[in-house]
C-alpha cells in the first residue's frame, strides 16, 4: 500500500470524516447501552431532559443483573455451546471442504449442492420436526440439543468458507508428502491443515458469532434458567411480563459483546486473511 | 455456592435425558408405583414472589405432607405456548402445566379430563366464576382447573384527568374520547396498543368492539357476522379515538411500550393489567399516588367488556400417574393452600372462586377491586362463540387488531372490514 | 498474503506397508466419500429428516397437538389466497433488497474508507464489528429506545430547534417501522461486509492501481475497473451469507415489531411462528415457512447468473 502524502485536509476528507460517519452509526448504540445500563430508573423514564448524558450514574443494574440472575451461568452457557458447537462444524466442514476442493471423485457434484442447498432450508421449517426429533432423544431442556442443532446452521457454511480456503493452497506440498509415502489422512492432517490456520480462524470467529447470537431453536429448546444462552435468558428473565427491565438488558447486552470484541481484535487479522484468501483465487 | 447447586442440577437433567434416552432405546418400561415427583410447568410471573411462593411454600409443604417432590419450572413470557406445544406434540416433559386463553381446547385430546376434581374444589369453595367455565370446559368437560385471571383495566392519570374537569373515570366510551381530546390538547395524549404485542392490544379493541354490539362470528363458532353496521360504528369511533386522543407512535407499539410511556409520563391513560401500578407504587412512587384503575367503559349497547386472560392448570395425558396429579391439584386449590399463593401477588390473578369475592386480598390495595368486578363481564376473544382453534388462528393473525389500526392509520372503514371479514372466513372456514 | 514460504518438515516417511485394505482407503474416491458421509450422515439426520418432515406436515391440516389429515396443496391455496401472506412475500423482498443493497453500498465504502494507513487501525477495526456480535436480541432492545419518539436523539433534537414535535413515529408509522428495521438491519450487517471486503481489497496488488494510474486512470476509473472487477467474488459471497440471512430474519423483527403495524414488517419467518405456535396451525405454518424457500433460490440463482466469477 502506498502512502500518499497530501494535505491534512485532504486527509481528513477522505479518512477521518467517512470514518467518523461510520463510527457513529456503528457504536451509537453501544454509546446508548452504556448510558441506558448506568441511568437510574427515574432518569431512564424521564423524557424531559438531555437524553444523552447519565446525570446519576449508578452500578445498580449491574449489580442486579449478576447477583439476581442467573447471567453469569448464562454467559457460561453461551460459551461452552458457542465452542463446542464451532468445533463440530469446523471438524464437520474440514470433512466437507477437503475432499470437495482437493480431491476428484464420483459424486463431488452432487454433494457440493446438497450442501449449497442446505443453506436455503429455512430454520423456520425445521423447528417444528427439529423440535420432535430433540425430544424424542429426550434432549429438550440440555445444552446438548443447541449444540446439536446449531451445526445444521453452521456446517454449510463452515464447509463453504473453508473450501475456498482449501482451493488456494498450492498442491505442491502434498504431493511431496505422498511421493514420501505419507497416507491421505497423515498428508491432510501434517501437511494440509497446518496451512490453513487463518481459514480456521475465519470460520471458526463467523461459526462462534453465529452460534452465540442464535435465538429461535435456543428459545424453543431451553426453557429452564440454568441451561440458557444470554439471548433467551436476557429476554425471558428480565422482561416481566410487559415490564422491560431496560438497565440491566442493557448491561447484559455490553457485558456479553465487549469481552468477544476484545478477544476478537487479536483475530481480525487472521480473519480478514482467511475470508479471502479462498475467494479471491476460486 | 449457588452455582455449584445449579451445576450439579444441570448434570442431573443430563443424567436424567441420557437414561430416558437409553431406556426408550431399550424399551424399559417405567416403574408403576407411585411417582417420588411430579413437575409443574409454569410462565414465569410478573410478580416474582409468586413463583417463590410456590417453590420454597408449597413445594416443601407438600413433599411433607406426601413424600412426593413437586418440581416448579418456569418458562420465559411468550415461550409457554411454545414449550406446551412441544410437551403435547412429544408426549414428553412436564406432567402439568399452567395453560391460558383457549388452550384448553388447542391442547384438548392431550390433557387430562379433570371433570371430577373441578366440581369437587367449585363445590368447596362457593362455586366457579362463569368466566373460568368460558376458558375450561371444552365438549362438557373440564380440561383444567381454573386459578386466576389477569385483568386488564383503564389505567389513568388522576390528577391530569381532575385537570381538565374530569373527576371521576368516563363511564362511556364516548366519554372517555371527550376527556382525552382535552388531555391531548393539554399534552397528555392517551396511549391505546394499537400494534402486535400479546395482550394490550387484544385487552381493548375486542371489548370496544362487544360494547358497540358487534362480533366476529355467531356463537355457533361458524357463521362469520364481522361485516355489520355495528362494527362499522365501532371501527369509525375507534378511529376517531386515535385521531383525536393519541399520537401515531401507538400504531407500532407492542405490550412493553405502554408501561414504558406511562411511566415516563407521556400518556394520561392506556389500558393494561396491573403491572403499571405495581411497578409505579415501587419504582415511581408520585406516579403511584396519582394513578387510578376503572373498568372499561360502556358502548351504545349499554354494555361494558373486558378481556378474559385465564391461568388455568392442567395436566398432561402422558403423565405416568394421573392419579398423583390429581391429588395434587385437589390440595394445591385447597384455600389453605391457594389462598396464600393468591396473597403474594397482590390481586394480580383475580380468583375464579367465589368464595374469594371478599377475601382480605381485595382490600390489600382497594384500587384493585375493578379487576373483581370486572370479572362478570369478561370474555374470552371469538366471543360469543365458544373456544375453537379458528378462534386462535384469527388472534395469531391479529385479524381483529389489524382491522382497528388499519382503520386509525387511514383505510376507509368499508374497506378494513371487508379485509376482516376475508380473513375470518378463510380461517372459519372449516369449522 | 503471497510469501508463506514453505518451510514445513513433511510428513515422515514409513516403511511402506502395503495392506488391501489400505490401498482401498487410499484410493482417491473411497477416501473422499468416507470422509463425506459422517457430516452428510448429520446433515441428512438434522436437516434432511426434519426438511422432509415439514414438507409432509405443509401437506396436512395439521392441528397442534392433534392427528393430522392430509389435504394436499390446500395449504398453499390458502396462503395463495391470504392477503397477508402476499404483504408478508412484499415485505421480506423489499427488507432484503434494501438492507443488502444498503450493506452492499455502505460497506464497500466502509472498506475503502478503512483501506487507509492509519492509527489505531486495529482497535478500531475490532469495534467496528461490535454490532456483528452483541447478540441481536439485546441489540434491538437498545433501537427499541433510539427509535422512540420521546427519547430518539433525532425526535430530541427536531423538538430542541421546534422543527417539529414529537418528530417522525419510527415504529407507529408503517412505511417508516419497514425503513426502521431496514436499518437496524444495515447497522448489523454493515461490520461483517465491511471487514470483509477490506479483506478483499487488501489482496489486491498495489502494482495495479500504479499501472492503471500510469495510463491516467482517474480514481473513479481504478476503482471502476480495477477494484470493482477484482472484489467481485468477495462481493458475491459476502452478498450470498447476507441475503440468506436477510431473507430469514427473524429476531429483530420477533422483538421490535412482532410484525405491527397491521402487519407492515411481518416477514416469511414470523409469520410462519405466529401462524404455527400462535396459532397451533402446525400444517399452514409449514407451508408459509417453505413457500420462502422458491423465492429465496431464486434470488440466489439470478444473483449466482449475475455476479458469480468465472471459474478456472
Amino acid at each position: 500500500m502506498i502512502v500518499q502524502r497530501r494535505g491534512w485536509t485532504t486527509r481528513s476528507l477522505k479518512l477521518w470524516l467517512p470514518l467518523g460517519g461510520f463510527m457513529l452509526f456503528t457504536l451509537f448504540p453501544f454509546y446508548w447501552m452504556a448510558i441506558t445500563s448506568l441511568k437510574p430508573n427515574s432518569e431512564l423514564y424521564n423524557r424531559k431532559i438531555m437524553p444523552l448524558i447519565v446525570y446519576h450514574p449508578t452500578l445498580k443494574h449491574y449489580v442486579d443483573l449478576l447477583t439476581e440472575t442467573n447471567f453469569l451461568l448464562w454467559t457460561w452457557n453461551t460459551f461452552l455451546v458457542a465452542v463446542v458447537s464451532t468445533a463440530i462444524s469446523l471438524v464437520f466442514g474440514v470433512m466437507l471442504a477437503y475432499p470437495l476442493a482437493r480431491m476428484r471423485f464420483a459424486g463431488a457434484a452432487l454433494i457440493s449442492f446438497a450442501v449449497a442447498a442446505t443453506y436455503l432450508v429455512p430454520q423456520p421449517l425445521l423447528f417444528i420436526p427439529l423440535a420432535d426429533i430433540i425430544n424424542q432423544l429426550g434432549l429438550g431442556d440440555t445444552l446438548t440439543s443447541v449444540i446439536l442443532t446449531y451445526p445444521t446452521l453452521l456446517v454449510p457454511f463452515c464447509a463453504w468458507l473453508l473450501m475456498g480456503y482449501f482451493r488456494s493452497v498450492p498442491h505442491e506440498l502434498e504431493d511431496a508428502a505422498r511421493i514420501d509415502g505419507a497416507t491421505r489422512l497423515q498428508t491432510m492432517f501434517k501437511v494440509f491443515l497446518p496451512l490453513c490456520i487463518p481459514g480456521f480462524i475465519s470460520a471458526g470467529i463467523f461459526a462462534f458469532t453465529l452460534a452465540q447470537n442464535e435465538f429461535l431453536y435456543a428459545l424453543i429448546f431451553l426453557t429452564q434458567t440454568d441451561v440458557r444462552t444470554v439471548p433467551v435468558g436476557a429476554i425471558s428473565e428480565l422482561v416481566k411480563g410487559d415490564v422491560f427491565y431496560w438497565g440491566q438488558l442493557m448491561a447484559a447486552a455490553l457485558l456479553g459483546s465487549v469481552p468477544v470484541a476484545i478477544i476478537y481484535s487479536f483475530f481480525v487479522e487472521h480473519y480478514v486473511a482467511g475470508l479471502t484468501a479462498g475467494a479471491v483465487k476460486q | 455456592m449457588a452455582n455449584i447447586v445449579r451445576a450439579a442440577s444441570r448434570r442431573d437433567v443430563l443424567t436424567i435425558s441420557a437414561a430416558t434416552f437409553v431406556g426408550g432405546l431399550f424399551g424399559a418400561a417405567r416403574a408403576g408405583a407411585a411417582p417420588q415427583s411430579l413437575t409443574m410447568m409454569h410462565e414465569s410471573s410478573f410478580i416474582p414472589p409468586y413463583d417463590a411462593y410456590f417453590k420454597n411454600t408449597l413445594a416443601p409443604a407438600y413433599l411433607k405432607a406426601t413424600g412426593i417432590k413437586i418440581n416448579y419450572e418456569t418458562t420465559s413470557v411468550g415461550s409457554q405456548q411454545t414449550r406446551v406445544t412441544t410437551a403435547a406434540e412429544t408426549g414428553n416433559g412436564p406432567d402439568m402445566t399452567q395453560i391460558g386463553f383457549n388452550w384448553a381446547f388447542l391442547f384438548d385430546e392431550k390433557l387430562v379430563d379433570v371433570t371430577d376434581i373441578a366440581q369437587e374444589i367449585g363445590k368447596k369453595g362457593g362455586g366457579w366464576h362463569d368466566a373460568a367455565a368460558e376458558a375450561c370446559i371444552v365438549n362438557g368437560k373440564w380440561k383444567a382447573i381454573p386459578f386466576g385471571n389477569i385483568g386488564q383495566l383503564m389505567n389513568y392519570r388522576m390528577d391530569w384527568f381532575s385537570e381538565v374537569g374530569v373527576k371521576d373515570f368516563p363511564d362511556t366510551w364516548d366519554g372517555l374520547l371527550e376527556a382525552g381530546t382535552k388531555l391531548k390538547k393539554a399534552g397528555h395524549p392517551f396511549g391505546f396498543e394499537l400494534g402486535h404485542g400479546f395482550g394490550d392490544n387484544h385487552g381493548w379493541l375486542y371489548p370496544l368492539l362487544w360494547s358497540y354490539g358487534a362480533r366476529e362470528v355467531e356463537p355457533d363458532g361458524k357463521t362469520v357476522v364481522i361485516d355489520a353496521d355495528e362494527t362499522a360504528r365501532a371501527v369509525d369511533f375507534c378511529r376517531k379515538f386515535f385521531q383525536q386522543t393519541m399520537e401515531q407512535d401507538t400504531l407500532g407499539w407492542t405490550d412493553v411500550s405502554n408501561n414504558k410511556a406511562y411511566l415516563a409520563e407521556q400518556i394520561s391513560c392506556t389500558n393494561n393489567a396491573e403491572s403499571i401500578l405495581y411497578i409505579a407504587k415501587k419504582d415511581f412512587p408520585d406516579i403511584g399516588k396519582v394513578t387510578g384503575q376503572a373498568q372499561n367503559p360502556k358502548g351504545p349497547t349499554g354494555q361494558r367488556f373486558h378481556i378474559l386472560n385465564p391461568w388455568s392448570h392442567a395436566i398432561f395425558t402422558h403423565t405416568p400417574d394421573q392419579k398423583a396429579a390429581k391429588d395434587f391439584m385437589v390440595w394445591l386449590m385447597d384455600p389453605k393452600q391457594v389462598g396464600g399463593w393468591y396473597d403474594v401477588a397482590v390481586s394480580y390473578y383475580a380468583p375464579f372462586l367465589h368464595m374469594f369475592d371478599d377475601a382480605p386480598l381485595w382490600h390489600a390495595e382497594p384500587r384493585n377491586l375493578p379487576y373483581r368486578d370486572s370479572l362478570a363481564t369478561s370474555h374470552l376473544p371469538g366471543w360469543p362463540a365458544p373456544i375453537s382453534r379458528p378462534q386462535s388462528e384469527s388472534v395469531a393473525k391479529y385479524v381483529v387488531v389489524d382491522m382497528f389500526a388499519k382503520a386509525c392509520a387511514g383505510k376507509s372503514t368499508k374497506e378494513v372490514i371487508a379485509d376482516a371479514n376475508a380473513q375470518l372466513k378463510q380461517i372459519f372456514r372449516s369449522a | 498474503m503471497s510469501a508463506s514460504a514453505p518451510t514445513l518438515a513433511a510428513a515422515t516417511p514409513r516403511a511402506p506397508r502395503r495392506s488391501t485394505f489400505r490401498q482401498w482407503t487410499e484410493r482417491e474416491g473411497v477416501f473422499s466419500w468416507l470422509m463425506v458421509i459422517p457430516p452428510l450422515l448429520f446433515l441428512i439426520a438434522l436437516v434432511g429428516y426434519p426438511f422432509v418432515y415439514g414438507i409432509w406436515l405443509s401437506l396436512q391440516d395439521r392441528p397442534v397437538a392433534r392427528a393430522g389429515t392430509f389435504v394436499g396443496l390446500a395449504n398453499f391455496v390458502a396462503d395463495w389466497k391470504d392477503p397477508v401472506f402476499w404483504q408478508v412475500t412484499q415485505n421480506t423482498f423489499v427488507y432484503t433488497i434494501a438492507a443488502t443493497l444498503l450493506k452492499m453500498v455502505g460497506g464497500l465504502a466502509l472498506a475503502l474508507v478503512m483501506n487507509q494507513e492509519f492509527k489505531f487501525k486495529n482497535t478500531i477495526r475490532a469495534l467496528m464489528l461490535l454490532p456483528f456480535i452483541v447478540p441481536t436480541v439485546l441489540s434491538t432492545i437498545a433501537w427499541m429506545w433510539i427509535l422512540d419518539p420521546a427519547f430518539s436523539i433525532i425526535n430530541w433534537l427536531l423538538r430542541y430547534f421546534a422543527i417539529a414535535n414529537p418528530g417522525p413515529s419510527w415504529l407507529g408509522n408503517p412505511d417508516l417501522a419497514m425503513l426502521s428495521l431496514i436499518i437496524v438491519n444495515t447497522w448489523r450487517g454493515l461490520p461483517f461486509y465491511a471487514i470483509t471486503l477490506l479483506a478483499g481489497l487488501q489482496t489486491i496488488s498495489p502494482d495495479l492501481y500504479e499501472a492503471a494510474t500510469i495510463d491516467g486512470a482517474s480514481a473513479w476509473h481504478r476503482f471502476r475497473w480495477v477494484t470493482l472487477p477484482l472484489l467481485r467474488p468477495v462481493i458475491f459471497i459476502v452478498t450470498m451469507f447476507s441475503v440468506i440471512f436477510t431473507f430469514a430474519d427473524f429476531q429483530l423483527v420477533y422483538v421490535l415489531t412482532r410484525g405491527g403495524p397491521a402487519n407492515a414488517t411481518h416477514l416469511y419467518a414470523t409469520y410462519a411462528f405466529d401462524v404455527a405456535m400462535g396459532g397451533g396451525q402446525l400444517g399452514m405454518g409449514a407451508s408459509i415457512a417453505l413457500a420462502m424457500l422458491p423465492p429465496l433460490a431464486l434470488i440466489i440463482f439470478a444473483m449466482s447468473l449475475y455476479m458469480k466469477p468465472n471459474k478456472t
